[in-house]
């Protein structure tokens, strides 16, 4: 179900990727074709590279095998029986599979869910990159002061900046009085179903873009300087070095962070709770809310009911996921 | 103390023909003294090792942590019988903690069940019945109005603690008589209600809170529900959803006025059971649990003579009518605990022994709790006498608690259904007869799929 | 000179937008800082302040004599430590076996190990704890630690950048007959001390900010993790706000102290430059 890795074979260094990218745009400087790295060939490995792939794995493969996929494969089981523990479970097959499929509150989760991703991941990565690239322009000691600062919002629990938010959407509170600046008249954040999850995305994008930022510095600062200071000669200004260089050349890391990123966002779960109980009117419920509510009732058809929607939700993730992955790839394939 | 010891002496004497070897957790020879009679306080219970008990108490306010792990503590140095293990387990995790504990046999011997998941767990076969362990007398100690609540087929499943009526109106009464409004004849309807809020509110303080998200509508307008129409919106046998009710669309109108007129807050910074805006004056009235009077009286004591709680208005002014369901805890004994005997000989101590092991509970809660023992009331009596003045507290206890009826014991999905209905009603995301039409197509299909027809427990 | 003109102003922009951002980043750490000097009603109340009207210093010195607070600030250190040395460890070297060698069934285990990415935690949560408890896990430090150590997100990252590293230098190394462990221990890891940083940063958070599985697995006041114990001062009935917050700033001050330490590694690697 996840797509294949992009193998050995058809890897190449991003230096190259990006020569090849400029070259489409006609505006490639000598220099940089030939620092590119030369893609590779290969082949499958000997045995003593096998032998060491294993090894290497091992530790990694054994460790989700136990903890992640025995769980997995017991929760697959646990979905078919309907059960407390006290009397003997009842085999109830794929019915709780049709019962979530078939309750309108799974489909209207997952579409909260995908509107918050939407919001959160993109709008994360933009401001994580116009901060990354700032840093990056700064001298050493204000570049360690602002790695510490955008850092700082992460060690926030999300119980507390769920009080902090509540207080600043509340009816006096302080983003209506910013509104109140300039003229507008007070806004029902949390009670309006439009503007409650661009309202908890805002902490949501602010809690995550510590790691965001620092990820995408870790990125910019692969790109070797020669690449950006080529480009500066050419004339090229911030928005189209961005645009041409830095975003291809960060392609592998941008990759990481939607993934990751949609996923994390899909399940998010704690900030809707806190801030807006997934109100109103289910505006909010995402699908791990969705999930967390149904699990409130402690009857054994509650805990089949929500473990059998996470696992849908787990194919879901999957399914999304894999779907970027090959967008990506199909994308590399025209590229190369 | 020497009671309590004696009480437990009287229990594990009373709870079965063998003999307190049985307390040696296995050690073979017997080396426990044998209960010879059951003659209270006559025995003195000597173990050579103690069994251990697990006992997990969901979090509720700090007092009441306090308050178990003193008297766990009392227990454990009372004998050498039983070792209670506790633990304070948040509420929030409550349930993924115990299942996942029940999943792999870890499970506790004693834990605080609420009175709305007994009879559920009982049809599970959760607990085990406290009849064969506890005294008759501890059962008989009951107040009648509690003790349906956790008896099914004639027999106790849990021994209840306290009852906390869930649904109180409280006043400000500074504000009220700044509005030119009299506390003293607080608002008896529903459009009384409408006008005090609406009079009440000016400026940045809004006339009334309430709950406003599906989750807590859920439970706290159970009473509302009830007092409206008479009834919960599914039929008697579980058989079918009566959501359509008009009864139903007039308490989705009470809650509509005051939301879309602006007369509570569009965006409440915390939710239902948290009192910190009436605690801060930025409301004027809130309904809230009784609960919310000991928040006041630890938090904000200042602000205890200036409120007054009142039964939340009935829809046509009807006095002495249910407006409230009782919400509370019980100790529950597990139906696979492997020392079922000591667990119960725990429960009995701590609930149903010394009344004045409870008494010290309810003082600790500055009285926003109630007394499920007739015991327990004449031991406040004797000890706080004061008690008897606060008005409040009276209110409470005579025109709520004594009307207050069970939480409904139906699977959580159906209050939510008409938690969320009252919602999209109330913020106008749908209209009120199409809320309600929703909540009951989920109701219906609640029964189905959890087969609830004629299921419903019948004490 | 007007060179020296321009880049003044560059600097003069700079800072106005560092303190600017700096600011919006720091705001709410001030507040919940300044919260914990609050009266509990206080941190709630309209209009907005970050000062406190009263301050109330107990809220943080009674933190430093609740012993049960400071074991778990401490304890859950040492497990976020061991805990982030281990995820090191395993997501490294998977990540380069995915990133750079080739064996015919790679395919499939990548599918395995990236799988777990899209395990919803809320799945796996009973049926993890009843693998722990038939492991006889329950109430170790390891129960904390091992079950997370493996983990997907973190693997795929160095992935991702290990892919970026330039094969020459790693062709070169092997002409010179290193083996693939050399590769690893001496090219690999000694160039991504900026992502094994931000990888160990994640999975330091990630430990210290689990709530459930402690609170699931944990039954030993003595190795009390520190959001279930955060937790203590939160129920839906009124939380202890100032103390809430008091006691979070406390608990975030390791955390950023880490951070001062090792911010100064995210840098540019020396590889690129080391191989024009």
């Amino acid at each position: 179900m996840t797509p294949e890795p992009m193998k050995g074979s058809d890897m190449k260094a991003p230096a190259t990727e990006a020569a090849t990218h400029r070259e489409r745009q006609g505006s490639v400087t000598a220099k940089l074709g030939e620092t590119a790295p030369p893609a590779r060939e290969k082949r499958a490995g000997s045995r003593e590279e096998r032998r060491t792939a294993y090894l290497m794995l091992a530790p990694m493969m054994v460790l989700l095998a136990i903890f992640v996929i025995w769980p997995l494969i017991f929760a697959f089981r646990q979905s078919m029986y309907q059960g407390n523990f006290y009397k003997p479970p009842v085999f109830v097959g794929l019915d709780f599979y049709k019962y979530v499929l078939t309750d309108p509150g799974f489909y209207q989760s997952l579409k909260v869910g995908a509107y918050y991703a939407v919001i959160v991941v993109p709008g994360g990565m933009l401001i994580a990159l116009l901060i990354a690239s700032f840093i990056k322009t700064l001298g050493s000691r204000m570049a360690s002061f602002m790695k510490t600062t955008v850092y700082l919002p992460t060690v926030v629990s999300a119980v507390i900046a769920s009080v902090l938010f509540k207080i600043i959407y509340a009816d006096q509170g302080l983003a209506n009085w910013v509104l109140s600046l300039i003229n507008v008249a007070p806004k029902n954040f949390l009670g309006s179903p439009t503007m409650v999850i661009p309202a908890v995305a805002v902490p949501g994008i602010w809690l995550g873009l510590g790691i965001t930022t620092l990820i995408m510095l870790a990125g910019l600062l692969d790109i070797p300087d020669s690449y950006i200071e080529s480009a500066q000669l050419d004339g090229a200004g911030f928005l189209k070095r961005t645009w041409y260089i830095t975003l291809p050349l960060l392609r592998n890391v941008l990759l990481y962070l939607f993934v990751t990123g949609i996923v994390a966002a899909f399940q998010e779960f704690l900030l809707p709770l806190l801030i807006a109980n997934g109100g109103p009117v289910n505006a909010s419920t995402t699908p791990n809310l969705y999930i967390f509510n149904q699990f409130r009732a402690a009857t054994p058809y509650a805990m089949t009911f929500s473990i059998t929607a996470s696992l849908l939700l787990f194919i879901v993730l999957g399914t999304v996921s894999a779907l970027v992955f090959r967008l990506i790839r199909s994308e590399k394939a025209v590229d190369a | 103390m020497r009671r309590g010891k004696g009480l437990i002496a009287l229990t594990l004497a009373a709870a079965s023909a063998v003999s307190l070897a049985a307390c040696g957790s296995g050690s073979a020879g017997g080396t426990g003294t044998p209960a010879a009679s059951g003659t209270p306080g006559a025995v003195e219970t000597g173990c050579s090792s103690a069994t251990t008990v697990t006992f997990w108490q969901q979090k509720f306010e700090d007092y009441q942590q306090a308050w178990y792990k003193k008297y766990v503590a009392q227990f454990n140095a009372s004998q050498n019988c039983v070792n209670v293990v506790y633990q304070v387990v948040p509420g929030d995790t409550w349930t993924q903690k115990l299942q996942a504990a029940q999943a792999a046999g870890t499970q506790p011997d004693v834990v605080t069940t609420n009175y709305g998941n007994i009879k559920p767990g009982v049809a599970q076969g959760q607990f085990s019945a406290l009849d064969d362990y506890l005294p008759a007398s501890a059962f008989a100690d009951i107040k009648s109005n509690v003790a349906p609540f956790v008896t099914q087929n004639g027999k106790h499943w849990g021994y209840p603690m306290l009852v906390e009526p869930s649904t109180v109106l409280y006043i400000n009464t500074d504000l009220a008589k700044a509005a030119g409004l009299d506390p003293a004849s607080p608002p008896k309807t529903w459009n009384d209600l409408i006008d005090w809020a609406t009079k009440l509110t000016s400026g940045n303080v809004k006339g009334i809170t309430i709950a406003s998200v599906a989750a807590d509508l859920g439970w706290s307008s159970w009473g509302l529900q009830y007092n409206s129409c008479g009834h919960f919106p599914i039929t008697d046998d579980w058989s079918a959803g009566r959501a359509t009710e008009s009864c139903f669309a007039d308490l989705v109108g009470l809650y509509k006025t005051l939301y879309q007129n602006k007369l509570m807050p569009q965006n409440p910074k915390t939710g239902y059971a948290d009192a910190t805006p009436y605690m801060n004056g930025e409301v004027a009235m809130m309904v809230d649990g009784s609960w919310a009077l000991g928040a006041i009286k630890q938090t904000k004591p200042d602000l205890l003579p200036k409120t007054v709680a009142v039964p939340f208005p009935t829809k046509d002014g009807g006095t002495g009518e249910t407006t409230a369901t009782l919400g509370g805890w019980t100790l529950t004994l597990d139906a696979k605990s492997k020392h079922p005997k000591e667990a119960a000989a725990f429960i009995s101590y701590l609930a149903a022994g010394d009344p004045n092991i409870m008494a010290d509970f309810f003082k600790q809660a500055g009285y926003s709790k109630y007394t499920t023992r007739t015991s327990v009331d004449q031991a406040i009596a004797t000890n706080d006498p004061s008690t008897k003045q606060d008005a409040n507290m009276k209110t409470i206890s005579e025109d709520i608690v004594a009307h207050g009826i069970a939480e409904p014991q139906y699977p959580w999905d159906i209050s939510l259904a008409m938690g969320t209905a009252i919602e999209a009603g109330m913020k106008g995301t749908a209209s009120v007869d199409a809320a309600l039409k929703t909540a009951n197509d989920s109701i219906n299909s609640t029964i189905q799929k959890q087969q609830l027809k004629g299921t419903a427990p019948q004490s | 000179m007007p060179e020296m003109t321009r880049s003044r102003r560059t600097l003069v922009v700079k800072w106005v937008l560092l303190v600017l951002i700096a600011f919006s980043l720091v705001l709410p750490l001030a507040w919940m800082a300044l919260s914990g000097f609050k009266r509990d009603s206080d941190v709630l109340k309209s209009p907005f302040s970050l000062l406190p009207e009263v301050w109330q210093w107990q809220n943080y010195t009674a933190m430093f004599h609740d012993s049960p607070y400071m074991t778990a600030v401490g304890l859950t250190m040492l497990g976020a430590l061991i805990f982030t040395g281990l995820s090191l460890v395993v997501n490294s070297m998977a990540a380069y076996v995915f990133a750079r060698l080739d064996f015919g069934l790679k395919r499939y285990f990548w599918v395995f190990c990236i799988m777990p990415m899209f395990v919803p935690g809320m799945s796996i949560l009973i049926t993890s704890f009843v693998v722990v408890s038939k492991l006889h896990m329950l109430n170790t430090l390891a129960v904390l630690i091992v079950p997370g150590v493996a983990a997907a997100g973190q693997m795929f990252f160095m992935r991702q950048f290990f892919l970026a590293m330039p094969i020459a230098v790693e062709d070169a190394a092997r002409i010179d007959g290193c083996s693939r462990w050399t590769i690893f221990l001496r090219i690999f890891v000694p160039n991504s001390t900026a992502v094994f940083v931000v990888v160990g940063i994640t999975s330091y958070m990630a430990y210290w900010n689990a709530y459930v599985w402690p609170i699931l697995t944990i039954s030993n006041p003595t190795l009390q993790q520190i959001m279930p114990v955060l937790a203590n001062f939160v129920d839906d009935r009124g939380p202890q706000y100032g103390q809430l917050m008091a006691a979070s700033t406390l608990a975030a001050l390791p955390t950023i102290v880490l951070l001062l330490v090792f911010q100064r590694y995210i840098v540019a690697g020396v590889r690129l430059s080391g191989i024009k």
